[in-house]
């Protein structure tokens, strides 16, 4: 196993867009989550055998816990990493204004040397129409406070297709972004998911979701202007200067194995996949959990057929593609792609065309 | 023997409580007893019970007071009305039975004019007398205004509790004739109803009118002109009850190692072979479908599988017709002729629910009768196969005589729609203060659409209909194509009225618009005369489908939702590089405005 995803689902306040397993005003539970993380993962250390090359603390907030609750997490894992720590990639997700120096500074100290940031958007208005705590320049100043404490390695989370948003709007976003330079940029199409604020507003008639033709040409100025500024554009979502691709999401979509702690976190395991309970009270209460990585609550157990197919569809959302011959079986689906336009062949790999990028779920249903 | 066999059926609506009425007459009879007794007894069929309604006649014998009591039972859809007119031939009396909250619906008026030709003793009885919202009184009035029937004459009755129960025994006996036929005579015996059964073949129910039948008598059907030996007769309670012999006057049912219902039609008449009666009872006639449609598995290997079924529900359903055919569109499937709608509904949902077939049930037509220029005259039964206008001088269209029975403030609105679909007003009659009787002429095509369902809708649910065929007429009809990405779909073809051509193109092409999803590539849909287009809507292609985040590792949420997506394609049918849902082929039937 070389990836470890650690949940932190714990946040100021949540967003309106918002359906990830994280929960505002629960910040009291924090030393007993941390301790639940800490029982999970000594378990796992006796079930299987780690050889960590990513680590990464998501959310929620990951970083409105304090720098002793990741250092319990770091020193558990000591004697479990494949290469040096500062050789990996120890990654973190952070909200603008959710960290001072001092705490970067400490997570810098860690060995933590990826920093994603959730800056969505530069723009006063959507991020407020996204229930964002911050403005545009308290992500300014985190930049900066992520700089000056250490950080080589940061991610700019970017949000498209917001409700009123123009092209203009988007287009500046972008430019914001590519001035301070960050390793890695993730653009994401906005989904109005069940049971977000804005899934209410929607169907109140209060929200109306962006044009499909807009979400397009937002889509691709995103992929021109990022490229244009020498950001390779790697997966569907997510752009990278050379050899800063995020090594840890590489191992979803290669399909590898991965485990991950802490409340609803996903877990992949030789062609097995499980999730923990999305609650935070029931995730800290002991043994609630336990059974689940030893195979007995197995979510999905996702027979050879399924994988195989799992396996293309997940890789072909790299630009890259996958190697020709790991279509086998798969002889009609990728005939009749080409022929509609969706899928080519380049280099001895199958990927997505420009079209197939926009219609990505068109081609990943045939291999479903 | 025969003076003490009392044989009658109930007319009713439905949910005028007749299942409720015969379940009581079985109890208090001890035919069945209270702890045995569950709702519906005589509707054996899930799909009966569901549906509230009777598909298949029986018939049962009940004793009370030192007589026979022969129950027959009668289906209660417009769609079946000769089995009505069979089972009605084998009573001397029949129940009418009216719902004091509501009144006398059109169907049951059909019901006991034919009760009325076949000179049976009707018997009034309104039921439901405990509801509140009863008003015997009216309906009382509304009796005498129809049958002329006295006041005196009419027994206020509820099922549900039990009241006038004893009253309709003990009118059935009084009232009603015993049956007059000579056991002297030869054998001359109704088939009123049938049934396949898979262990002992078809088992008919039949009516003795004169002479006897024995168990190892040679007999013959009069209609088919076959020779059986019978292998068991017997009489009917909840289940067969064997008997050596069946004389005049008695219901029972006959096994003859019949192999389908369809050579034992009901209405033909069982004889003696070697004494053979010198004519059939009358009123027998072979039944014709009145309404086609085509049924396509939605996957081609399924076509083998679809023909077993269907010819395993014709060993139990005479009325059902069906040949192989093929379309360019949908590949091979069959085309059926049924009596009518719901005769249709009910055969496509058993084929899917028991015989577990996903189909295509292209758009119900009717038979149209075209007159060719070089004077031959020919049938068609399928709308893609009717001939270039240019070879047609005049077609043909079966034409119906329709009653509307509604609450008097919904006359106008009836009245509105029923013209809207070609229906030529003809008579309107008051039934009461409150009721009205209306009478048109209107197509048959039309009411096969949706027209049932408006009249419920714009009468709140308070009218009721019933119709016969009066024959066909000449009508100014043409055959609309639809054209999907520019090739016609020939299971979308229809035969319109020219009159009414463009706006059904409109809301049709209107309609498949919203029902068909959208695909990679923009999509053209076209209503068209000949080569005349006369309607155009557009889907616009899908330009944008792609998941944006991954997130935290979580592929089973993303790949449910790709399943979900592939599983809706795979519901639809492929026509050319399109995916049509099953919904689209049924659109031309619901085109409300």
């Amino acid at each position: 196993m070389t990836a470890l995803y650690v949940h932190v689902p714990f946040c100021v306040k949540k967003c309106n867009y918002c359906d990830f397993v994280s929960y505002a005003g629960k910040e009291e539970l924090i030393d007993k989550y941390v301790e639940a993380l800490g029982n999970e993962l000594q378990s796992l250390l006796t079930a299987y055998h780690l050889q960590l090359t990513t680590l990464f603390f998501g959310g929620g907030t990951p970083t409105l816990l304090e720098p002793k609750h990741f250092d319990k997490i770091i020193n558990t894992l000591i004697g479990h990493w494949k290469f040096d720590i500062g050789h990996s990639e120890l990654s973190i997700e952070a909200n603008p204004g959710t960290a001072d120096q001092k705490k970067l500074r400490a997570l810098r100290q860690l060995g933590i040397n990826r920093l994603s940031i959730g800056a969505q958007s530069f723009n006063e208005r959507h991020l407020k129409t996204l229930g964002r705590i911050h403005d545009a320049k308290t992500i300014f100043q985190f930049y900066d406070d992520a700089q000056a404490t250490g950080f080589a390695n940061i991610n700019l989370d970017l949000i498209f297709a917001l409700p009123g948003q123009t092209l203009a709007d988007w287009l500046a976003d972008l430019q914001t972004a590519i001035k301070l330079q960050p390793e890695h940029i993730s653009t994401y199409n906005l989904q109005i998911e069940d049971g977000t604020a804005f899934s209410l507003w929607e169907k109140g008639g209060a929200l109306r979701s962006a044009d499909e033709g807009i979400a397009l040409s937002m889509y691709e100025y995103a992929i021109e202007t990022l490229t244009a500024a020498g950001y390779k554009h790697y997966e569907i979502s997510n752009f990278a200067k050379p050899g800063r691709e995020c090594q840890h999401n590489l191992t979803y979509w290669w399909n590898e194995n991965y485990l991950g702690i802490g409340a609803g976190a996903h877990s992949h395991v030789n062609g097995n996949r499980w999730a923990n309970p999305n609650c935070v009270e029931k995730y800290i209460t002991p043994s609630s959990f336990l059974p689940l990585f030893k195979g007995e609550n197995v979510e999905s157990a996702a027979g050879k057929e399924t994988s195989g197919g799992e396996t293309l569809w997940l890789g072909l959302r790299l630009l890259d593609g996958l190697p020709a011959e790991k279509f086998y079986g798969f002889e009609k689906e990728v005939a009749e792609l080409t022929k509609n336009g969706l899928l080519e062949t380049f280099n001895g790999n199958i990927k997505l065309t420009r079209r197939g990028l926009y219609l990505g779920n068109e081609v990943f249903e045939r291999f479903v | 023997m025969s003076d003490k066999i009392r044989n009658f059926s109930i007319i009713a609506h439905i949910d005028h409580g007749k299942s409720t009425l015969a379940d009581r007459l079985l109890e208090y009879t001890h035919t069945v007893e209270k702890r045995d007794m569950r709702a519906q007894v005589l509707d054996t069929m899930d799909l009966e019970r569901e549906r509230g309604i009777t598909i298949k006649a029986q018939a049962i014998r009940m004793n009370y007071q030192g007589h026979i009591l022969n129950l027959i039972d009668t289906p209660g859809h417009v769609d079946f009305s000769y089995e009505v007119s069979r089972s009605l031939a084998a009573c001397e009396g029949a129940l009418l039975l009216v719902d004091a909250t509501q009144g006398i619906e059109a169907q049951t008026l059909a019901n006991a004019h034919l009760a009325k030709q076949n000179n049976l003793v009707i018997i009034p009885v309104i039921n439901k007398v405990d509801l509140p919202a009863a008003e015997p009184a009216r309906i009382a009035e509304e009796i005498h205004n129809i049958f002329g029937i006295e006041e005196k004459d009419i027994i206020l009755a509820s099922a549900k509790d039990g009241t006038g129960i004893e009253e309709i025994l003990r009118a059935i006996i009084s009232r009603i004739p015993p049956p007059t036929g000579s056991a002297a005579e030869p054998l001359q015996a109704l088939i009123f109803d049938s049934h396949y059964d898979s262990f002992r073949g078809v088992i008919a129910y039949i009516r003795i009118v004169n002479g006897a039948i024995r168990t190892g008598q040679k007999i013959k059907l009069m209609g088919a002109e076959v020779l059986f030996e019978v292998q068991e007769i017997g009489t009917l309670k909840l289940g067969l009850v064997p008997a050596d012999k069946l004389g005049p006057g008695e219901v029972g049912y006959i096994i003859a190692g019949i192999k389908e219902v369809k050579d034992c039609r009901v209405g033909d008449t069982i004889t003696a072979a070697d004494r053979p009666a010198a004519h059939p009872l009358p009123g027998y006639k072979p039944i014709k479908p009145m309404v086609f449609c085509g049924f396509y598995p939605l996957s081609g290997e399924d076509y083998e599988n679809l023909k077993e079924a269907i010819g395993k529900l014709q060993l139990n359903d005479a009325a059902l017709t069906f040949e192989p055919e093929t379309s360019a569109a949908l590949g091979f499937g069959l085309r059926c002729g049924f009596l009518g709608l719901l005769h249709l509904e009910i055969v496509q949902e058993r084929l899917e629910r028991e015989f577990n077939l996903n189909l295509i049930a292209t758009a119900p037509n009717v038979i149209y009768r075209v007159n060719k220029l070089n004077n031959s005259a020919i049938i068609v039964d399928n709308p893609s196969q009717m001939p270039p206008p240019a070879e047609i001088k005049s077609i043909e269209e079966p034409y119906l005589k329709l009653t509307i029975f509604t609450p008097a403030e919904y006359v106008g609105a009836a009245m509105t729609i029923t013209t809207e679909k070609r229906g030529n007003f003809i008579n309107m009659e008051y039934l009461d203060q409150k009721r009205v009787m209306l009478t048109f002429e209107i197509p048959l095509a039309e009411v096969i659409s949706d027209y049932h369902d408006l009249l419920k809708s714009v009468t709140r649910g308070y009218a009721s209909m019933d119709y016969e065929l009066i024959g066909y007429r000449e009508s100014a009809l043409v055959k609309m194509d639809i054209l999907l990405n520019s090739e016609p779909v020939d299971a979308l073809s229809t035969v319109v009225h020219r009159d009414y051509a463009y706006q059904r193109g409109k809301l049709l092409v209107e309609k498949l618009r919203e029902v068909i999803p959208r695909h990679q590539f923009a999509i053209p849909i076209q209503a068209s005369l000949g080569v005349k287009v006369i309607a155009r809507e557009n889907i616009a292609a899908i330009r944008k489908n792609v998941l944006a985040k991954c997130y935290g590792g979580d592929i089973t949420r993303k790949r449910k939702l790709l399943e979900k997506q592939k599983e809706g394609k795979k519901r639809m049918k492929r026509v050319g590089s399109v995916d049509i849902p099953q919904e689209a082929f049924l659109a031309v039937l619901r085109l409300g405005k």
